[in-house]
């Protein structure tokens, strides 16, 4: 049976969160910066997409913090989250390597 | 410097949409980020943003608190939706094929007046197609109610099986005139699907939540 891909905003949170533990605003920034500003989180997208991916067990809180009067809670990939994260990736970028060495050959193609 | 408050208070009614769980986890916390967000001078919740929230906490409410990989439950939750479907096309059926009801009735009772016909469809059809619209509602609960962990829902899938189930025969033995061919193919149909919901609700109490997969505790 063939599982199910992962969804963009999803891949991109667990990227976010692959080099270390973020808040909320920061996950949206790193998101941002990792699509090239292509996509752009919106708060309540976020939570929704962060609470079903701590029910799914792949991140999980790190700490809290309070800023200038405010909560900042982190998150953290868990060992699930990293596994899933590497497949995902791996197989995006086995895709992506298909896909350009067949455009690379069409490319290779003499225009008659 | 930017007047939060108003902003803030903003924020905070669009925040009641969702769960009172998750927000009392979460509301200090999206607050935060909705307002590090805010662009400045920003006064109020921009459309865009209330439209997310509005989705997001409707989403939050009605979708399966169980992890994705509780498959038994998931698949069961969706059996239900698909008995939801089916009760509605049930319901469908039974307004439009009225024709063909009243065909294979007149076969069976040539005599059949007018008066009787209106009393079977005042009676029978009519009572039958509102029926299977309130159940339509139900099963649509019933899904929720599973999605969010409340055990009660196996025992209800069981009763409603079997009255659903019983009709039908019932129905078939007494009545069959009173079904059109369509509407026997979408009875049985949606036996069927209520049959398997039942099945995967049980499976899913014999295997029970695997450790640590997650709350599969009664929502808000």
């Amino acid at each position: 049976m063939t599982k199910r891909t992962m969804q963009e905003a999803t891949f991109l949170i667990l990227t976010a969160l692959a080099a270390g533990s973020q808040h909320g605003y920061g996950i949206i920034a790193d998101v941002a910066q990792i699509s090239g500003g292509r996509v752009r989180l919106r708060a309540g997208t976020l939570y929704s997409a962060l609470d079903r991916l701590r029910l799914d067990g792949l991140i999980g809180v790190d700490r809290e913090e309070i800023v200038d009067g405010r909560l900042r809670r982190y998150y953290r990939l868990t060992a699930e989250g990293s596994r899933q994260l590497a497949a995902e990736a791996a197989r995006l970028q086995a895709n992506a390597a298909a896909a350009i060495s067949r455009l690379g050959g069409l490319a290779g193609e003499t225009v008659r | 410097m930017t007047d939060t408050a108003g902003l803030e208070r903003g924020y905070r009614r669009w925040l009641r949409w969702y769960p009172r769980s998750f927000r009392r986890e979460h509301e200090a916390e999206i607050l935060a980020v909705l307002l590090a967000g805010a662009g400045a001078g920003q006064r109020r919740p921009e459309p865009a943003e209330c439209l997310d929230l509005l989705r997001s906490a409707l989403w939050m409410r009605l979708r399966p608190s169980v992890p994705r990989s509780n498959r038994s439950v998931r698949t069961t939750v969706t059996l239900l939706y698909l008995g939801a479907v089916a009760e509605l096309a049930a319901a469908i059926t039974i307004l439009t094929t009225v024709g063909d009801v009243r065909s294979n009735v007149a076969e069976a009772n040539p005599a059949l007046s007018e008066a009787e016909w209106h009393a079977v469809v005042a009676g029978q059809l009519e009572p039958t197609a509102v029926a299977a619209g309130i159940a339509a509602g139900l099963w649509l609960l019933m899904a929720w109610a599973l999605g969010r962990g409340h055990r009660w829902v196996r025992i209800a899938l069981v009763l409603f099986f079997g009255v659903n189930a019983s009709g039908l025969l019932n129905g078939l033995i007494h009545g069959s005139a009173l079904y059109a061919r369509q509407d026997l193919a979408v009875g049985i149909a949606l036996c069927l699907v209520q049959l398997a919901a039942v099945a995967g609700s049980f499976r899913q109490k014999l295997a029970g939540s695997p450790p640590g997969a997650g709350p599969f505790t009664p929502g808000s």
